[in-house]
């Protein structure tokens, strides 16, 4: 996949919705982002860190505690309950406080399921998990890649709004990537994808606002 | 170290999520570990258990045959003797300057299958089977007179076929049972021996008169002997192999017997190599037990280790996970071996004590443990390398994008 954003910046604790079409590239931008995948050129500044400067490690472990991911399919570890799903996340942020775990599964309405492995879970309350997990670490940045477009309407009021008071009560800022107009329209921000990637040469810049997320 | 923990963790779920295969995997490598084990061990005690169990006699005089039929004869019990030998034969190596003990036996009846061999009262006196050790008979019982139809029962067969003091038995002719072979004559159990741990521990003994001259027996053969259980002066061994094999035809002399069981073992040694390449090829199927294993788990934990690297996961923390699973997977594998090894080796060690006499001992915890317990740890490594590397070069993005 091969896209060129020659600037793209993110106020500290903003939400932004990223609107496109699938297939067109979002998912590789979110992991750009996420130091999951390394810029052939170009400059990422993510709250003072230089991803493009940073070597893999340095970018797991900024990921593991600076970023949280909220992927369309949930993608929780099958074999862990909630509350280990969520503890897992925390260990790998360097972070070991049962407490707050259970604080944050309350929030999202599912402490009376936190012993509960995924598979006993509804695909509402697998998402609910979700944002909970990628929220754990109180990290600056949330990416959610089309995290409503495996529910039904419900649900999707219900994960979108969880989300998007959990981020504004830990102060992360929220990049959501959808196809979904009805998730779109509730952002006061929103970008369309087509317009910010311009596939052609030159030098990108990707700009996360300095000293925010 | 934290890291560890995590790497730990996943290793720890992956077994329990994928229970079946981790026990068939745990299954294998503990049988080839187990036998193994087994065949280097028991190959070596069960040598070092026959040199022990010789009855502390240095050679023994027989007729002319074979010195390994002669050993195994009247030392173990097993095989038939190879002839007789006359009395006069006894005399003269009794009253040799170089023998400081010699007893003779005479064997050719049997009772319920337990063989029955006749001696002199003086070798449960005198002889020490064991450094420091002579026969002992349980009290109350007593050593049988000469010239009665009176038995000294091995400890074994006391206990294998119930014999007391007092009790009377019929003998049968012959080394192998055959119940309308029986013999009219009487005996008297007088005594049990303490066991030995010996093949002693298998055998009636009577008088050697009485097996002479047991009814039926052929009375031109009275005055013959099966053999002589002699104890050697320092090198005198030499000059009697001189004399009784290389210039004499009358007798064999069957010395050393350590030499000699050790030719005996070597005859199987093609067996024991059978063995060995068995136990290779069940290590190496071991190994790629762990292979396969860990290749399936990996193959469904595809996802799993993408979301993972995607929450920050270092790349050392998901292959560290297969390390761990591996060295789990291996670890309770090793300790399986241990206990297949023990069940083995009581197996091994119970039917050659009940059919020989002979005491295996087969210790458990040694070195040949140790490196077969660490060896099985390195096979699990190594097993995990190949997965390990494959999942170190692998690009997350594609796992993401493969795992939607």
């Amino acid at each position: 996949m091969v896209l060129y954003v020659p600037t793209f910046s993110l106020e500290n604790r903003s939400q932004v919705a990223l609107e496109g079409a699938s297939g067109s590239g979002k998912t590789t931008f979110l992991h750009l982002l996420a130091g999951v995948l390394p810029a052939d050129s170009g400059q990422i500044n993510m709250a003072g860190h230089f991803l493009h400067l940073l070597g893999e490690e340095a970018r797991d472990q900024l990921r593991a505690k600076e970023i949280g991911y909220v992927f369309q399919s949930f993608n929780l570890l099958s074999g862990f309950s909630c509350l280990e799903n969520l503890t897992l996340a925390m260990n790998l942020g360097g972070q070991t406080d049962p407490k707050h775990a259970l604080s944050l599964l309350h929030a999202v309405g599912l402490y009376d399921r936190r012993n509960h492995r995924p598979h006993q879970l509804s695909i509402g309350q697998q998402q609910r998990v979700a944002i909970a997990r990628a929220l754990v670490n109180k990290p600056k940045l949330v990416l959610a890649d089309e995290p409503t477009g495996n529910l039904d309407p419900a649900n999707t009021d219900r994960s979108l709004s969880l989300l998007r008071s959990l981020c504004e009560e830990w102060e992360s800022s929220l990049i959501l990537v959808s196809h979904d107009t009805r998730v779109i329209c509730q952002f006061e921000q929103n970008i369309r994808w087509d317009e910010l990637n311009q596939i052609k040469r030159g030098e990108g810049i990707l700009q996360i606002q300095e000293g925010s997320a | 170290m934290m890291d560890h923990g995590v790497s730990l963790k996943l290793a720890w779920r992956a077994i329990k999520q994928n229970l079946l295969t981790s026990w068939i995997t745990v299954f294998t490598v503990a049988l080839a570990g187990g036998l193994f084990l087994g065949a280097w061990k028991t190959n070596q005690s069960v040598r070092l258990a026959f040199a022990q169990s010789a009855s502390g006699f240095d050679a023994v005089l027989g007729a002319r045959g074979s010195q390994l039929q002669l050993v195994l004869n009247a030392l173990f019990h097993l095989e038939n003797s190879p002839g007789n030998l006359d009395w006069s034969q006894y005399e003269m190596i009794r009253d040799h300057p170089g023998v400081s003990e010699a007893y003779p036996f005479a064997l050719g009846d049997n009772y319920l299958g337990h063989r029955i061999v006749g001696t002199i009262p003086e070798i449960f006196i005198e002889h020490q089977w064991k450094e420091g050790r002579n026969y002992q008979v349980l009290p109350p019982g007593r050593i049988f007179s000469e010239n009665a139809k009176e038995a000294l029962v091995g400890a074994q067969v006391a206990k294998r076929l119930g014999l007391k003091l007092g009790d009377r038995f019929h003998p049968y002719h012959g080394l192998e049972y055959s119940p309308d072979r029986k013999h009219e004559d009487i005996y008297l159990v007088v005594g049990i021996l303490q066991a030995t741990g010996t093949p002693s521990d298998q055998v009636i003994w009577i008088p050697l008169m009485g097996v002479q001259r047991m009814e039926g027996h052929d009375p031109e053969e009275a005055h013959s002997i099966s053999g002589v259980l002699l104890n050697l002066k320092g090198s005198s061994g030499l000059a009697l192999d001189v004399k009784y094999n290389k210039q004499g035809d009358q007798a064999t002399l069957a010395w050393p017997v350590p030499a000699i069981l050790s030719s005996f073992f070597n005859r199987f040694s093609w067996l024991e190599r059978s063995i060995a390449a068995l136990a290779l090829l069940m290590a190496l199927v071991g190994g790629l037990i762990i292979l396969a294993s860990l290749r399936s788990t990996m193959h469904e934990r595809r996802r799993e280790f993408a979301v993972l690297r995607c929450m920050g996961a270092r790349r050392s923390v998901v292959t560290g996970s297969i390390l761990w699973q591996s060295i789990l997977l291996s670890f309770f594998g090793a300790l399986g071996s241990l206990v297949v090894y023990l069940l083995l080796s009581l197996t091994v060690s119970s039917i050659i004590h009940l059919q020989i006499g002979v005491g295996v001992d087969l210790p458990l915890f040694d070195s040949a443990a140790l490196y077969t317990f660490l060896g099985i740890l390195l096979l699990g490594l190594l097993s995990a390398w190949l997965p390990v590397r494959q999942l170190y070069n692998s690009s997350l993005q594609e796992a993401l994008l493969s795992s939607g």
